[in-house]
């Protein structure tokens, strides 16, 4: 028991180390609750610039023949309406809400790379800025969405570049937003809190990340393709020289269609926090949701085929994908259920958040359903790429995503601004906009029937499609007005709102515990149910009394609890970092390197990069595993715990065994583009095609496992206390990394192999810049390590860095092994 | 043997864990997977007009090792199937390392149901499809 001067002393340390910047040093805020919410504010501005194109999309298809914008400008609205609704508002809303409400759901004071999170913002709005930004100046992408090859590979302008590398950036947002969130599931649960009892939230971010990490890669692979094929003429994708644009299509879809459900299961995640609260009941089948959504989320890559329907697949492989994608309306079903279920077994509560939730399963379900009709292959075919299928994906999307979001900017909305929204203004919202919405797609099913095909920019009067386009017209501006109220009611409410209380919504779950943003929670409480703020009513009492963990900051450190995956067992205090600016400057140098490089300026792009590079190390240096002043401390209660681990135990470390995860299946994207061509061609390689020959891949794959052997090596020699061994070992483990590089580019340069002769060569060639690129930052991290011995700050004790660069080489090995098997070894390449 | 003992005889971290929970529809995964490329790779190198028989074949015995992995899985997790410790229901809200552990089995048992059934879906279109067309 503290005394209440000593606990306001506390206080008031906890304070000031949690405390936001003030000033321009706002901006180098790194806290999850500023860069939630500028993530959030972001997102939903680029939303309303989607939203704008939109309008220009169904004012120019109100009558028939209109003249309100060219065909050529119409393809730049459509393509980049579809980017920006996909790109920067339905993946980045997820993350920018997980990011806000997750450290205080589970009992963290901040997720555990908080400077990750700000690096992912800044990517998002740098690369989001920049594709928003090609349409002022006429050079938006124009090729659709999905930007299908041969059209976008051999389109003359550079919107399909900003398309590629403007998204390959954001994509690097999300799978750092990714490898955040999934270790702060895993990681940073509060005491107790087993993984039974974690909100269903965090469930649902966790399989989210886990999608991510599969589904995204395989577009960084193809982006990557597409990029080699546009700027180097490398023909992945041209017939003529033995590429083949479906492989385009089987890559994107392989993101694209998992890519829905990463969309859909956070949002209905966030009904599920909502729901229950509005109901007085916990949910129903907590284990049934929780089952669901694991179950969707392996269902939903065995979906891709069904956007391809149409290219002449064997009738067997439309099958397979048929099925599963009937199977997966099983999961989908059962989460949906139990929704309703809590609905009718609660008792059901009138509120702002509600209605939307309620308009959000009516329109879901109503989506999902056509989704069944089109799953079926012999349907789709009369339907694809027409309206019908138009209708479809807005009824998943506003249904699943958008709605389900809405319920939660105006639950949450108390929660990060202390503030309510208007409910007179959230009920004019919901009933404009659910008018607005069904007034506007409940016709185009019909249009789509009709025959009215997507993407047209204007048609005849003669065909029959002209009440209804009017119809669809006048919904969609219905709609925007029902948006532009909300947006009204969040700006007015944020300072004119009334005030919320604390728990204003009488909800059960950890967040609404605490009325500190900054600090999160005033200590943190050891949990023992799943809706600690209803079961366990002494929980806000002991929190503020200060009797949980972490009641001080007495370092001035920003410290959170580490705790066990399954039982949440407390076995580290966390250091994390504070306020900087180095995130914002290496998203900037990235991002240089990224548009620099689109506009074809390649020494401007390889100095950002580098910039990238130095700010990346710098914060690595300066942030990353500081070796702590003490070995331990008292985080409260009595409890003693370690104030840094290495290797499995750590925070880091599992880091970066979910990036390289990530990284590994963009790799193995890549070997299936290599066998992709296999297949397609009587003989790959094709006979009498240049290859890299035996000798230099063979060479290249010893050199890479001598390269990780010797890494291996230090890392063991360095914990065995022989520091001096393991620094030898890293030197020499650099000069085989580069080495190896050399022989993985040896192969193909003797031999003269032409990357733009043929796909053989290209194939081969994108495989080696690969692992080569791999194997360079393989050799930086060795030196890293080196230089961090040679610093004093690595030692046998504390030796975070080396574990996670050993990490790092096993996937560099699994890399370089496949990679010299493939290109030397398999039957036809020698 | 006191009521409460289940929950004070299991140590943390032991018992059921994250990954027998996909396990079952990591067998799901692979065994799409190798069905789709199996059947693609035979169509495109025998031709479109080509019997499916061959490629048929090697599902079905896909599809029978992939039953028998999930089966074997959801009989050990059968053997788990416990009741919450503390209502007798499937809610699974005691707080106790017992709990979790059957929480988890539930969860992975139902997964081994689902991915059983995702498996028959997908073996499905090899019964009706004879052909590469």
């Amino acid at each position: 028991m503290t005394d209440a001067a000593t606990r306001e002393a506390q206080e008031r340390r906890l304070e000031k180390t949690w405390e936001t910047p003030k000033g321009f040093a706002y901006w180098s805020d790194v806290n999850n609750t500023s860069v939630g919410i500028w993530y959030i504010v972001t997102a939903f501005a680029f939303m309303l610039f989607g939203g704008v194109l939109a309008l220009i999309i169904r004012a120019q298809l109100a009558v028939p023949e209109a003249g309100l914008v060219s065909a050529d400008t119409y393809n730049q609205v459509f393509t980049l309406h579809g980017t920006v609704m996909m790109f920067l508002f339905a993946v980045p809303i997820f993350e920018a809400v997980a990011i806000l409400i997750l450290p205080a759901m589970l009992g963290a004071r901040d997720l555990p790379f908080p400077r990750l999170s700000a690096f992912g913002y800044w990517c998002f709005l740098i690369g989001g800025v920049f594709v928003c930004g090609s349409i002022f100046f006429g050079i938006a992408p124009d090729g659709g969405w999905f930007m299908y090859p041969p059209l976008a590979t051999e389109q003359a302008g550079i919107g399909a570049d900003i398309w590629l590398l403007g998204l390959s950036f954001i994509e690097v947002a999300s799978i750092a937003a990714a490898v955040e969130l999934i270790v702060g599931v895993l990681k940073c649960r509060a005491p107790g809190m087993h993984i039974n009892l974690t909100p269903l939230y965090g469930w649902y971010v966790l399989v989210v990340g886990g999608m991510i990490l599969f589904a995204f890669p395989p577009l960084i692979a193809g982006d990557l393709l597409f990029e080699l094929e546009r700027l180097l003429d490398w023909p992945f994708f041209d017939i003529t020289r033995g590429g083949d644009p479906l492989l385009w299509q089987h890559l994107f879809w392989i993101f694209g269609h998992p890519e829905v459900y990463i969309i859909f299961l956070p949002a209905i995640a966030l009904l599920a926090m909502i729901i229950p609260t509005f109901s007085g009941r916990p949910i129903v089948g907590y284990s049934w949701i929780v089952l669901s959504a694991l179950g969707t989320g392996f269902l939903s890559f065995g979906l891709w085929v069904h956007h391809m329907f149409t290219t002449g697949l064997p009738s067997i492989s439309l099958g397979f994908f048929s099925a599963a994608s009937e199977a997966v309306a099983i999961p989908t079903g059962i989460q949906l259920f139990a929704f309703i279920g809590t609905v009718m077994l609660g008792r059901a509560q009138r509120s702002v958040p509600m209605i939307f939730c309620l308009g959000a399963l009516a329109t879901f379900v109503a989506g999902g359903l056509t989704g069944v009709m089109v799953a079926v292959a012999p349907f789709d075919f009369q339907v694809h790429d027409t309206y019908f299928i138009v209708a479809h994906l807005h009824y998943t999307l506003i249904g699943g995503m958008l709605f389900p979001t809405l319920a939660g900017v105006h639950y949450y909305f108390p929660f990060f601004s202390g503030r309510l929204l208007s409910r007179r203004l959230g009920i004019w919202s919901f009933w404009l906009m659910f008018t607005g919405f069904n007034v506007a797609f409940l016709p185009m099913h019909l249009t789509g029937l009709l025959g009215m095909p997507r993407r047209v920019f204007t048609y005849g009067a003669d065909r029959g499609w002209s009440e209804l386009n009017l119809v669809s017209t006048a919904g969609a501006f219905l709609f925007a007005a029902g948006f532009l109220v909300f947006v009204w009611n969040c700006l007015k409410s944020w300072k004119y709102g009334e005030d919320a209380g604390h728990n204003p919504w009488k909800a059960g779950t950890l967040e609404w515990l605490s009325p500190s943003l900054d600090i999160g929670m005033r200590s943190i409480p050891d949990i023992s149910h799943r809706y600690p703020l209803w079961d366990d009513p002494d929980i806000v009492r002991r929190s503020l009394e200060a009797e949980g963990y972490l009641p001080d900051a007495e370092e001035g450190k920003r410290e959170t609890l580490v705790t066990t995956v399954l039982d949440a067992t407390p076995v580290q205090v966390l250091r994390v970092p504070g306020p900087s600016f180095v995130p914002m400057v290496a998203a900037v140098g990235l991002g240089g390197l990224f548009i620099l490089s689109t506009f074809h300026f390649y020494w401007t792009a390889l100095a950002s990069g580098l910039l990238y590079l130095a700010a990346q190390i710098w914060w690595l240096w300066h942030g990353a595993a500081p070796i702590p002043e003490k070995t331990e401390k008292d985080v409260g209660n009595g409890l003693v715990l370690p104030l840094y681990r290495s290797g499995p135990q750590a925070t880091g470390w599992w880091a970066m065994f979910i990036t390289m995860t990530g990284d590994a299946t963009a790799f193995l994207a890549l070997v299936f583009g290599y066998f992709f061509f296999w297949t397609v061609h009587p003989e790959f390689p094709p006979e009498g095609s240049v290859t890299p020959g035996m000798f230099w891949p063979a060479a290249a794959g010893l050199l890479t496992a001598l390269a990780w052997g010797l890494t291996l090596a230090a890392r063991l020699r360095n914990a065995a206390g022989a520091v001096t061994t393991a620094r030898f070992l890293l030197g020499l483990s650099v000069a085989a990394t580069l080495a190896a590089a050399a022989a993985f580019a040896l192969g193909p340069l003797t031999r003269g192999m032409d990357p733009t002769s043929h796909s053989y060569p290209a194939i081969v060639g994108a495989l080696v810049l690969w692992v080569m690129a791999h194997l360079l930052a393989g050799a930086i991290m060795q030196g890293y390590c080196l230089a961090r011995s040679l610093a004093g700050k690595m030692t046998p004790d504390y030796d975070a860095d080396i574990w996670n660069v050993t990490l790092y080489w096993h996937f560099t090995l699994f890399a370089g092994l496949v990679t010299a098997a493939v290109i030397g070894f398999v039957p036809g390449a020698q | 043997m006191s009521k409460a003992a289940p929950h004070k005889r299991r140590r943390v971290e032991t018992g059921t864990d994250l990954c027998q929970v996909i396990a079952a529809p990591i067998v799901w995964s692979l065994h799409f997977l190798a069905c789709y490329v199996w059947a693609a790779i035979h169509c495109e190198k025998a031709g479109r007009m080509a019997d499916l028989d061959p490629a048929r074949t090697g599902i079905f015995v896909l599809t029978g090792i992939a039953l028998a992995l999930i089966g074997f899985n959801t009989l050990r997790l059968w053997r788990i199937r416990a009741r919450s410790l503390t209502d007798d229901d499937f809610d699974y809200d005691h707080d106790t390392p017992e709990e979790r552990h059957r929480f988890l089995g539930h969860v992975a048992l139902m997964l081994s149901v689902l991915s059983g059934v995702g498996v028959i879906y997908v073996a499905i279109p090899a019964v009706l499809v004879g052909t590469c067309r």
